[in-house]
């Protein structure tokens, strides 16, 4: 038989997250295409965007990295893919700067010594999957529906702000991920904390500011009853996942028996007097999407979660 | 606080404003990027007095805290924001000027983390987690920090012992030095 010719065809940025800490993105990214027969096809030679270090210090720089990406990426057919939420951003804000202010733009020409490619949509996975291909089309592609996972989307910070940059959604409340996660046939909880940020790149130089900020999320995804919560971004995976025991340890310790017997006044389990703390598998939406359109499940990255997701899937009969 | 003419700097905010084309003067104080910015309880000067400060000139003080480096660049600021400022980039300029100026500001950490992690794209183009980190704790001294993160991030293969350098590492470094070279002959900021 002849391969077929892919539905959509695109150009790919991992981003270097995906090549590392994010492995399991642009695993289960790929495994989702193929499922979708959707063509992906990475951009040759693709270097860092510069992520917050470079505009925080540097925009001239930022910009330049970003807008010498994009021309590479034009070397290969078709809308640009990108997984990751800051290189998303940084992309799409380099191209909105860049079209509006031409003083900015001749800079960065001569920085990256060419013309500023401008062009080419950039997208993101979750668009691709909403728009491109479509709800409709996506839920008739489920072979597997994520029956009775209850699931907490968490857009965090650049998917959706500043509005006029991404043009994914409604800046405050969006929902293109519940919509995604409806079409896999499970079940989106409300909660409160969306859209509020995980502490992003201070897990390398001030953690603590991630332990606190990424707790009030984990918090408050078990108090709405969810299962487990699913992202878009490998940083906030990073920061809910691979810190997900540093912040039980310091925020909702176990309730150990010396303690009960003494009365410890020690802190036990959630901050609000509730149930003591779950352990919450965090999930890439891509993960989520593979797996109802039937993908091999070893095929899907879910072994490099820490937080193993593994009695969840089995418990609702989803492996 | 006492205003003079000593410790106010129109030049100075004339700089933020041109390098973050927003304007201060359109900020009347409502206070909505404060009420929703996740970082303000780190810092010592919330947003909206940051930019209060700035009408005022005050560069000094909002430069020597920590708060600016304390901005987590989430753009809620900017997003809220009824008259438009937009806050996130003024922290964009407030850092670049602080940091080419090795500016006063306490905060090291977070500025050591950039400058290595700046340097990394520099070095290899794609980020190299294992030495960021490494250098990282190296550096400021910090030589246990999560060190027990790293055996389970290798096993899963989300930390790589070697790391490869791109194949358009001259291209970048060269857009590294035009860059110098145009900051040199004053043609950009």
């Amino acid at each position: 038989m002849t391969p077929k010719k892919h539905v959509l065809d695109y150009s790919y940025y991992p981003g270097c997250s995906l090549h590392a800490s994010g492995r399991e993105y642009d695993i289960s990214t790929r495994a989702l295409f193929k499922a979708l027969n959707m063509g992906l096809k990475e951009v040759p030679g693709w270097f860092c965007c510069g992520a917050t270090p470079a505009h925080n210090v540097d925009e001239l720089l930022s910009l330049s990295l970003c807008a010498k990406n994009l021309s590479l990426a034009e070397t290969v057919e078709g809308d640009l893919a990108v997984a990751c939420a800051a290189c998303f951003s940084r992309l799409k804000t380099t191209q909105h700067h860049l079209k509006g202010d031409e003083a900015k733009r001749k800079q960065v020409e001569k920085a990256i010594d060419g013309p500023a490619a401008l062009g080419k949509p950039v997208k993101h996975i979750l668009e691709i999957l909403a728009r491109d291909f479509g709800l409709a089309r996506l839920e008739g592609n489920v072979k597997k529906p994520l029956m009775g996972l209850k699931v907490a989307c968490y857009y965090g910070c650049l998917l959706t702000r500043p509005p006029e940059v991404p043009d994914l959604d409604d800046c405050e409340d969006p929902s293109i991920m519940e919509d995604i996660l409806r079409a896999l046939g499970a079940e989106p909880v409300k909660w409160s904390h969306r859209m509020e940020c995980c502490g992003a790149n201070f897990t390398l130089s001030r953690p603590g500011v991630v332990l606190k900020l990424s707790n009030a999320i984990l918090e408050s995804a078990q108090a709405a009853d969810a299962d487990c919560i699913m992202v878009a971004c490998p940083l906030c995976h990073g920061n809910l996942d691979i810190r997900q025991q540093g912040i039980k340890e310091k925020y909702a310790p176990e309730v150990t028996l010396m303690g009960n017997i003494f009365g410890s006044d020690q802190k036990q389990g959630n901050s609000d007097g509730g149930e003591p703390r779950r352990e919450t598998p965090i999930f890439y939406v891509t993960q989520l999407a593979a797996l109802a359109m039937g993908a091999p499940t070893d095929k899907l990255g879910l072994e490099s979660i820490i937080i193993d997701p593994m009695p969840l899937l089995r418990e609702k009969k989803l492996l | 606080m006492h205003l003079s003419n000593e410790t106010m700097n129109v030049g100075f905010v004339k700089k933020v404003e041109a390098l973050s084309g927003t304007s201060v003067r359109r900020c009347f104080q409502c206070g909505k990027c404060s009420a929703g910015c996740p970082m303000a309880a780190f810092m010592e000067h919330p947003p909206n007095r940051i930019v209060r400060l700035l009408q005022l000139g005050q560069w000094e003080r909002v430069l020597a805290g920590r708060s600016i480096w304390y901005c987590a660049s989430c753009e809620t600021c900017s997003t809220r924001c009824p008259n438009k400022v937009n806050l996130a980039s003024i922290m964009d300029a407030l850092r670049k000027l602080s940091w080419d100026a090795d500016g006063p500001s306490k905060e090291s950490y977070v500025q050591l983390a950039n400058r290595l992690f700046i340097e990394n794209i520099r070095t290899y183009g794609r980020q190299y987690e294992l030495r960021l980190g490494a250098a990282f704790n190296l550096k400021s001294g910090q030589f246990l920090k999560d060190l027990m993160l790293g055996p389970k991030l290798l096993a899963r293969g989300k930390l790589k012992m070697f790391h490869s350098k791109n194949k358009n590492l001259p291209e970048i470094e060269a857009i590294f030095s035009r860059i110098e070279e145009m900051r040199k002959k004053g043609e950009a900021l």
